[in-house]
């Protein structure tokens, strides 16, 4: 099934609706890192200032740097999470902000240097370089992000122009074609109808939907299955096509089946002409109707082979039933169903 | 009794065609092209419909769910009936999740179009065949065996799968009553039904089945 593919979203041109999430304001940050200064406060109460200064204060003071670092971090990530925009970090009115923090940054560090560590040297030894080197990595992170990006952003525009290209070269093979078609044939309204009904078709499949082969899902079977009886006798039908699967024997008996039904539809059928199909675990169901005007079916001559063959000998081949229900001067439908034993 | 109507399209074409195709007793107070000028648009005229594209430009990104946010929620809110080329299964639920009372596709015609702006306005919903199709396609009801769910507004019932089913085969509503031997009211009714369900159901299916197609 293609749906499930995962992939199959990057192929259809135009995104599905999407509504952005509003940025979230910085102050957020600076009210919990307020109360989180607070919180801090009140430990230091508890436990005695001298035992917590040496290494909590160059901490907040670090904590506070990163914040005016990043900050003008915050909307970009709000808006993707996934790969944020650190250009805004590099605007004009962000420099002044990084220059402070980045000030702040190496104050706290600094700070944090001065600290015996309760008199274990070895111990100080070994964390100050760590601190410095992790305190260096956070503070600097966007500038090395900017760079991924960077790659990111060259490679995405090389797609898009890929992209554009092949879309260009879509619209022109199709669209352009067609309209110049249309204009030689102006006079001959049939076909203009036609021309454009198809051109139509063929545009929407390449604007909306994922694209899949026929071997892989009966829905895009049985659609260009209807599609060829739609341009063959330059009617419209409406297709209506619940659940997928890949196409087995069984189904592909019921698509030639329902593709029978439907040009028998066109030929003696009125529009509009409805197509749905179903396909659950059970069963593949599928109905065609017209609008009229009907026949009796009792007075069908023996001899003609269209519904016999064509629908209900090829469905009971593979298992399923067919009828057809109808009387003069209403619709006709014809269902079909076929059981899926095989898949299970 | 005529019925006050705005359209939004970001096609002139397709505004002109619609206004055309529209009865005499459907009246045109007000067009809108993007997000924006709809919103204005209804502010201004406070029509009792709105036809509205899915796809607009302007706004967040969102097209008729842009406009949707803004209109819908007072009391003298428009019901708002989609029209789209697009046969997108997300789009389209998308919209009626975010409050459509109904879906048609551009290819509708005339006095099809009238009728279900005249059925949208008197509190009924509008199904196509296409829009039965997603809901049945939504709810899983094509799965069979539904499994067991405690809210009632996670699962159709046995008739109202019927009626779906109905007229995604291109049954008209009368046309469904007859052959289930109820009225049209009835049909209407368990339209309206789904139409509620499908905008408030959270149901784990419908939450897995939207993933899968991107609706948020």
């Amino acid at each position: 099934m293609c749906d499930d593919s995962g992939v199959s979203h990057s192929t259809r041109i135009v995104r599905p609706l999407r509504r952005e999430a509003q940025p979230a304001s910085w102050w957020r940050a600076l009210l919990g890192l307020l109360m989180l200064t607070f919180a801090l406060g009140l430990v230091a109460r508890r436990y005695g200032m001298d035992q917590l200064a040496p290494w909590a204060l160059p901490a907040v003071v670090f904590i506070a740097a990163l914040v005016l670092v990043w900050s003008p971090l915050d909307g970009a990530v709000q808006s993707d999470p996934r790969r944020p925009d650190v250009v805004s970090l590099f605007s004009r009115d962000a420099w002044a902000r990084v220059v402070v923090g980045v000030g702040l940054a190496v104050a706290a560090v600094a700070w944090l240097a001065q600290w015996d560590f309760g008199n274990r040297p070895l111990l100080r030894a070994i964390l100050v370089p760590v601190a410095t080197v992790g305190a260096a990595a956070l503070v600097l992170a966007p500038w090395w992000m900017r760079l991924i990006r960077q790659v990111s952003v060259e490679r995405e525009q090389r797609v898009r122009e890929f992209e554009r290209a092949e879309i260009a070269a879509h619209l022109h093979d199709s669209v352009l074609q067609t309209l110049t078609l249309i204009r030689a044939k102006s006079q001959e309204p049939e076909t203009v109808a036609r021309l454009a009904r198809a051109q139509e078709r063929d545009l929407r499949a390449y604007l909306y939907q994922d694209r899949c082969s026929e071997a892989d899902s009966v829905a895009t079977a049985l659609t260009a299955a209807m599609s060829e009886v739609e341009d063959a006798h330059g009617v419209a039908i409406e297709l209506v096509h619940v659940g997928d699967a890949p196409t087995s024997d069984a189904l592909r008996a019921v698509v030639r089946a329902t593709r029978e039904a439907a040009t028998n539809a066109a030929r003696h059928g009125s529009e509009p002409i409805s197509v749905y199909a179903e396909l659950t675990a059970a069963a593949y169901d599928v109905f065609v109707r017209d609008s009229g005007p009907g026949f009796d079916p009792a007075t069908v001559d023996p001899d003609r082979a269209g519904i016999r063959h064509s629908i209900i000998g090829r469905v009971e081949r593979h298992g399923g039933t067919a009828a057809v229900a109808s009387a003069p001067g209403s619709r006709t439908e014809v269902s079909i169903t076929m059981p899926r034993k095989e898949q299970r | 009794m005529s019925v006050r109507v705005v359209i939004v399209d970001d096609h002139d074409v397709i505004r002109v065609g619609v206004r055309e195709s529209l009865d005499d007793d459907i009246e045109v107070a007000g067009e809108g092209r993007d997000v924006e000028s709809a919103i204005e648009a209804v502010r201004t005229h406070h029509p009792e419909v709105v036809i509205l594209d899915v796809h607009l430009p302007g706004g967040t990104g969102g097209g008729a769910l842009d406009v949707l946010a803004e209109i819908l929620g007072t009391a003298e809110a428009p019901r708002v009936l989609a029209l789209s080329v697009s046969d997108a299964a997300d789009d389209v639920v998308a919209v009626v999740r975010a409050g459509a009372r109904g879906y048609v596709t551009k290819s509708i015609s005339g006095p099809d179009l009238s009728d279900a702006v005249r059925r949208v306005n008197s509190g009924d919903a509008v199904f196509s065949p296409r829009l039965a199709g997603f809901v049945l396609d939504a709810f899983n009801a094509a799965g069979g065996e539904v499994a067991q769910v405690d809210e009632d507004l996670d699962k159709l019932t046995e008739r109202e799968q019927e009626v779906m089913r109905l007229i995604a085969r291109g049954y008209t509503y009368r046309e469904v009553g007859e052959k289930l031997f109820i009225s049209i009211k009835t049909v209407e009714t368990h339209v309206g039904k789904v139409l509620h369900k499908l905008q408030l159901s959270n149901r784990h299916e419908l939450a897995r089945w939207a993933a899968q197609r991107r609706i948020v």
